[in-house]
């Protein structure tokens, strides 16, 4: 269609949208709440995914993890439950004597985690312990709010020392800041809080009392192991031969089936598979609605086609072609659809941006585009069966009709 | 011109057939003046509606100069109908929701060639000459009935047609209206030399022609009874 037939197509269109605004407000309304909805599943999707890498990258960036069980699925994500709960190895101190020995692992942290009620004289909350050694804080590029970190000589004179996390602290003591020197206790054993540390955003460091490895060994952790091995690598170009070495070491006592290691991309990547799938699961709700405002909008047209029958034949008696009169239905349910996919993007937008206060979402080009090509094409499906039949209109019926 | 030979055109009432044009053969020339006149339900606007092909016949052939148009597909009738035939009906048929100057240009819209005039330019001199130019940004509802009509002729020019086609076009209208209208379609005639066609029930107005045509029962008569 020429240039001047589609001006006056789109201007015939929005003539008959301001005649008719409620229904045209109501007609988009369906497309909208759809569009509004999947670009803002998306968007918190997304958001999560964000969240989630953020925890991860906080872990630091050269680090790889040994754990048990194969593959990071099947080990569990995460301090999931204490060694050996999901099947494979549980790790004891020759492991980590073993894993020191590979020199461009700079730290070698072991890793025992429980669950626990941890008391002070001023509160208590439900958190996690974890035995780990002094390498842990410069590892994870720990800073203190107050006090300072556990030594190497701490480890090894199994010192009831915690560091405790600021979640915890808070929870514990009425100024966290002044937790230091003060007594908790947990799996009926006392120990003296020697620093607390800054909030890292991380749900299980911020409500953990970290303590030396070796103090564990007694009643909390009769039977040595650890739950996981942490390496820290100096450069990002080490981190496969490190990858490598530690593999090559553990075989030589365990199955390949029991454990696994891991660096910080891949478990990255696992997350970028899993938030496909649940983004995916997103979208197929959202477009539930999208689905019901299309048929909203079929609904409609086939309303329009009939009120305009005689303006249909007008045209068709001064030469408008079947087509042409396809293209112009055609052409009112796209726009009606576009305009409606449009303001539900930007009303979705303004919730991200407002969201984006408190919580990592985000509105990527991917979403502007399904956006605009799913309001689209609701347009051409659910109108092209309305336009078919005003195109099919004999004309000479559609101009005798009143 | 336009020629007919041995043209049906039946309809179906529901389960009736209702033989609207039956074996019709005519012939009307080049610039005639000519009307052709039937009672209510004769078959006339079927007749009419053949003629300006808006709908295609059971059987027989229709020639336009001489080309069998009853063949051709939709893209090709409609181009013909936008470039050769203007129409002007008993209601008017304007768009209300469009302005004067709007309905005027809507045949424009679906020209399918290059135009050899500027749309808006002819537009605004066929409203002068109908004495309608005053009333080109109003709405059809907000203008009488003769100026309406008049619209509708308008309209049905703006293409530069060479048959004009109109359906009982003083039906709607009173007398001395009536009477103007049917003195710019004669005008046409005169001055632009398209053949006009008038479709009436009306004896008076199928007088002003210079020819009748007498349509009975869908059939082509010798004399109106």
């Amino acid at each position: 269609m020429k240039k001047n037939g589609t001006y006056h197509v789109l201007k015939s269109a929005i003539v008959d949208f301001k005649r008719n605004k409620i229904r045209t407000f109501l007609t988009s309304l369906g497309i909208v709440i759809g569009v509004f909805s999947v670009v803002l599943l998306i968007a918190l999707g997304l958001g999560l995914k964000n969240y989630l890498q953020e925890q991860f990258e906080s872990l630091g960036a050269n680090l790889v993890m040994v754990m048990p069980g194969s593959g990071f699925g099947g080990g569990g994500g995460g301090f999931g439950g204490p060694a050996g709960l999901f099947g494979g190895a549980e790790f004891d101190e020759k492991d980590v004597s073993n894993l020191k020995r590979i020199s461009s692992a700079k730290y070698v942290v072991p890793v025992y985690f429980t669950s626990a009620l941890i008391e002070s004289n001023e509160g208590e909350l439900s958190g996690y312990v974890m035995g780990m050694n002094e390498d842990i804080f410069a590892l994870m590029d720990m800073t203190p709010l107050a006090g300072k970190f556990f030594t190497k000589s701490d480890v090894a004179s199994r010192a009831k020392k915690a560091v405790v996390g600021q979640v915890l602290a808070e929870n514990l003591f009425e100024d966290p800041k002044s937790a230091t020197g003060k007594t908790i206790r947990f799996k009926n054993q006392r120990f003296k809080v020697v620093g607390v540390l800054e909030k890292r955003g991380d749900q299980e460091m911020d409500n953990a009392a970290i303590i030396p490895y070796k103090t564990t060994f007694g009643n909390i952790n009769p039977e040595k192991t650890f739950w996981a091995i942490y390496l820290g690598v100096e450069g990002e170009e080490d981190v496969e031969e490190v990858k490598q070495k530690a593999e090559t070491i553990l075989l030589k006592k365990y199955h390949e089936d029991d454990f696994e290691v891991v660096e910080q991309s891949e478990i990255l990547s696992t997350l970028d598979q899993i938030f496909a799938v649940v983004n995916g699961i997103l979208v197929a709700i959202g477009s539930i609605s999208l689905l019901v405002g299309g048929v909203g909008i079929m609904n409609i047209m086939y309303a329009t086609v009939t009120e305009r029958t005689k303006e249909v034949g007008i045209r068709r008696a001064v030469g408008a072609t079947e087509k042409e009169i396809l293209a112009q239905f055609l052409a009112e349910s796209v726009v009606l659809s576009l305009l409606g996919g449009l303001v539900g993007l930007a009303l979705a937008a303004i919730v991200v941006v407002v969201t984006r206060q408190f919580f990592p979402a985000e509105i990527n080009f991917a979403s502007i585009l399904l956006a605009i090509g799913i309001s689209t094409a609701i347009g051409v499906f659910f109108g092209v069966f309305p336009a078919r039949r005003a195109a099919k209109l004999p004309p000479i019926e559609a101009i005798r009709y009143e | 011109m336009i020629q007919f030979k041995n043209v049906n055109k039946s309809y179906f009432l529901g389960e009736e057939e209702v033989k609207a044009v039956c074996d019709a053969t005519l012939t009307i020339k080049k610039k005639e003046y000519v009307s052709i006149l039937g009672s209510s339900g004769s078959g006339k606007s079927s007749l009419m509606y053949l003629i300006g092909l808006l709908d295609r016949p059971d059987s027989g052939k229709i020639l336009l100069d001489g080309k069998d148009v009853s063949t051709l597909d939709d893209d090709e009738l409609s181009k013909i109908r936008n470039e050769s035939v203007g129409f002007v009906f008993q209601s008017f048929n304007l768009i209300n929701k469009f302005t004067v100057l709007e309905n005027l240009l809507i045949p424009t819209k679906y020209a399918k060639g290059k135009m050899d005039f500027d749309p808006h330019k002819r537009a605004h001199e066929l409203l002068k000459k109908f004495g309608i130019y005053e009333r080109r940004n109003f709405f059809p509802n907000k203008i009488s009935g003769g100026q309406q009509q008049r619209v509708a002729i308008a309209r049905s020019l703006m293409m530069k047609p060479k048959i004009i086609l109109a359906d009982e076009p003083t039906g709607n209208l009173d007398t001395k209206t009536g009477d103007e209208i049917l003195d710019i379609l004669e005008s046409l005639n005169k001055e632009f030399d398209t053949t006009v066609i008038i479709v009436t029930h009306e004896k008076p107005v199928a007088d002003r022609t210079k020819r009748k045509i007498y349509i009975k029962d869908g059939t082509i008569v010798k004399k109106y009874l």
